[in-house]
């Protein structure tokens, strides 16, 4: 692929990012999160077809099953059997929200952190909004006050870190990627049973009603 | 062959419990698989001395800080499972959990033992990465063990907080690949290619790779500020498994830490890991102490202690040389003695069925022995002679007073705050009337006998080391 589609998909996959800290309903997260992941199959897909390495095409379609596809019915499940509606907003109110989300970004991109954006120098506008979305991410999770949000935003936080060490060159043998995405799976899995249990012990997927463990 | 068949009894032992209706069957195959994943576990702490390493396959590698902490977790596991046996079926017997209940914990507590074992021996970066997560995977449901409101709650946090921990430690582990020619990424990255490649590595991107992987993996270590997660874990976690955490897991990811800190002291020297160590390792010390007074949950205090423990293993590494092998010895003896502690604590809530310090008073009348117990882990914690933590809190504050005067007298400070919260919240329970409600059981021998092996192994290390031993802790305190 040319650099200019790669910045067109990784630029879909920051918007995706930023759509996750302004959405309103528990549907629309999830899409936004399957977004990105299709971003991130085609990104490996894209690995493949350079490098020729058949394991890696076992990558893309774990990444594509795990990330996409039971993504989409796990969390899509869970919305629908509880009935879930969207609750809670974030900590930090819109305007201040989208300051942070700027100054993510204008740091992400700035001399400070040169060194990690010019690993390789003809992919620094990649690496620099790899690492936008990486903490853009993080913001997502501290800043949003839904279990579900936090979720997908850890699952984000690790699409950013794969798009960063795709554009670095710094992807890992197929066996330990399969390994992070069997992790992932889990994790996944995890995710989604705890959320139901929030649900079931709270009335409620807001985090900040959880304080109850100061004894 | 020896981590094989670590890893495959426990794996068997864990496909028992899944199948096995009786209940004798699970635990004994349990209990089965710890006795043989520590009879491996000197076999290859041996041969590691004997020989400096221990291989096998592609993706296993244990050196002396793999083989030190096999051994600990070897020795701590198969006291936690001994413990676990009574200590669930007197919560069967009170109807507080059920047969499912007993089933999913045994199948979860095999998976954790055989991360952490995975953890410490594996070869790569990436793959000691992978058996971390796995152990937030299998501990976050025996956190909300009980499935109440506040255990869910202490999981999720435990969950996110650890995810992001080690999403941000992953992300770190990626920096350093950096070093490594890019026609050479796409292969197998040993801990040890990863040392010799070194030299090409950035020193801007050694600093931020190692922020990101004291940051990350700290959060699994519980150091502050990122410790929130630790209390409350440990504190809903049935007791056998906040055992193995506080003891076991947070050396775990402590390794990780310390095989980085290796690696950039390669490429920049040992300032700029060792001055980041001191400073994490005081402010957990300085965060436990703040906090230490206004503990209402004897569980919770545990916790915090382990935080202020795991700072100064921290100091002691960040300050090198001696200090360095106080820290090995502080490591050890405190996986002991946190463990030995939380498992007469559990006895302890057995007896008074709340882990709250004010409900609970006169252990050492009603219920003497685990009184006892609880009592020297105390002692012994805190650093009082002769238990071996007396002389590394002592070696490891000697070395800083001669380069950082200031902050060891103030450490040492904080310490003897520590020792005093400590002792208010456990004398506050060791003494006194017991309560009139609290009907006085006899002691169950086999809920005495795993904290008692533990500090009488702690007592004796104190005064003989295998030579085995002598030479594994002497090779880390001299690697790291």
């Amino acid at each position: 692929m040319s650099i200019f589609v790669l910045q067109v998909l990784l630029g879909i996959m920051f918007l995706t990012i930023i759509s996750l800290h302004l959405i309103e309903t528990n549907f629309g997260t999830v899409i936004a999160y399957v977004i990105q992941s299709v971003i991130i199959t085609l990104l490996l897909l894209n690995s493949f077809f350079e490098t020729n390495n058949f394991s890696l095409l076992i990558v893309v379609l774990l990444t594509l099953i795990v990330k996409v596809i039971l993504a989409t019915v796990f969390f899509t499940g869970l919305i629908k059997r509880l009935s879930l509606n969207f609750s809670v907003s974030n900590y930090l109110s819109m305007p201040l929200t989208l300051i942070v989300i700027a100054v993510i970004t204008l740091l992400a991109h700035s001399n400070y952190l040169s060194a990690l954006t010019n690993i390789i120098p003809a992919q620094h506008s990649l690496l620099a909004l790899s690492l936008a979305a990486i903490f853009m991410a993080m913001f997502l999770i501290v800043n949003r006050k839904d279990a579900l949000f936090q979720a997908i935003g850890v699952l984000s936080l690790e699409n950013g870190i794969v798009a960063f060490a795709i554009f670095a060159g710094l992807e890992q043998s197929p066996v330990l990627q399969i390994g992070i995405i069997f992790d992932i799976l889990i994790w996944l899995v995890i995710a989604t049973v705890f959320i139901r249990m929030i649900y079931q012990h709270f009335g409620s997927l807001d985090t900040s009603l959880m304080k109850h463990l100061k004894d | 062959m020896a981590i094989l068949i670590i890893l495959v009894a426990l794996a068997g032992a864990a496909l028992i419990t899944v199948l096995a209706t009786d209940r004798r069957l699970i635990e004994g195959a349990t209990l089965l698989a710890a006795v043989m994943a520590l009879v491996e576990a000197v076999i290859v702490s041996q041969t590691v001395a004997a020989l400096g390493s221990y291989d096998a396959l592609t993706f296993f590698s244990v050196d002396s800080l793999g083989a030190l902490l096999l051994l600990i977790i070897a020795c701590i596991s198969l006291a936690t499972v001994a413990y676990s046996i009574p200590y669930l079926r007197t919560e069967t017997a009170k109807n507080i959990i059920s047969y499912k209940q007993v089933q999913h914990y045994y199948l979860l507590l095999n998976l954790f033992m055989m991360a952490m074992f995975l953890a410490v021996s594996s070869s790569s970066p990436i793959f000691t990465w992978i058996s971390i997560e796995a152990t937030t995977l299998a501990t976050a449901f025996l956190i909300s063990f009980y499935n109440k409101p506040t255990a869910t709650e202490a999981a999720w946090k435990y969950l996110i907080i650890n995810s992001i921990g080690l999403l941000l430690g992953f992300f770190g582990t990626l920096l350093y690949f950096t070093s490594i020619e890019a026609n050479l990424t796409s292969g197998f990255i040993s801990w040890q290619g990863l040392a010799i490649a070194a030299t090409h590595l950035d020193p801007v991107i050694a600093r931020i790779a190692f922020i990101f992987v004291l940051v990350g993996y700290g959060t699994k270590v519980g150091l502050a500020p990122m410790h929130t997660w630790l209390p409350d874990a440990h504190s809903k976690a049935p007791v056998p498994i906040s055992a193995l955490l506080s003891g076991v897991l947070l050396n775990v990811a402590l390794m990780a830490v310390l095989r980085f800190k290796l690696i950039t002291d390669l490429v920049i020297g040992p300032d700029f890991t060792g001055h980041l160590f001191l400073l994490f390792g005081g402010v957990s010390i300085l965060f436990a102490a703040l906090i230490i007074f206004t503990q209402k949950n004897y569980k919770r205090l545990l916790a915090y202690s382990s935080v202020e423990n795991m700072g100064i293993i921290l100091l002691g590494f960040g300050l090198g040389g001696l200090g360095a092998l106080a820290a090995v010895f502080h490591m050890m003896y405190h996986a002991f003695i946190k463990s030995a502690l939380f498992l007469a604590s559990g006895t302890i809530f057995l007896n008074y069925s709340s882990t709250k310090i004010a409900n609970v008073k006169g252990v050492l009348t009603a219920i003497p022995i685990t009184g006892g117990l609880f009592l020297a882990g105390f002692f012994a914690i805190t650093g009082a002679p002769p238990v071996g933590i007396f002389l590394t809190k002592l070696s490891i504050l000697a070395i800083g007073i001669k380069t950082y005067p200031v902050s060891t007298v103030l450490v040492l400070l904080l310490m003897a705050v520590l020792f005093i919260g400590f002792l208010k919240h456990t004398s506050a329970m060791m003494f006194g009337e017991k309560p009139t409600q609290l009907v006085a059981t006899k002691e169950s021998v086999w809920l005495i006998l795993p904290p008692l092996a533990l500090l009488v192994i702690v007592l004796y290390l104190g005064f003989w080391l295998p030579p085995f031993l002598q030479i594994l802790i002497n090779n880390v305190a001299v690697q790291y």
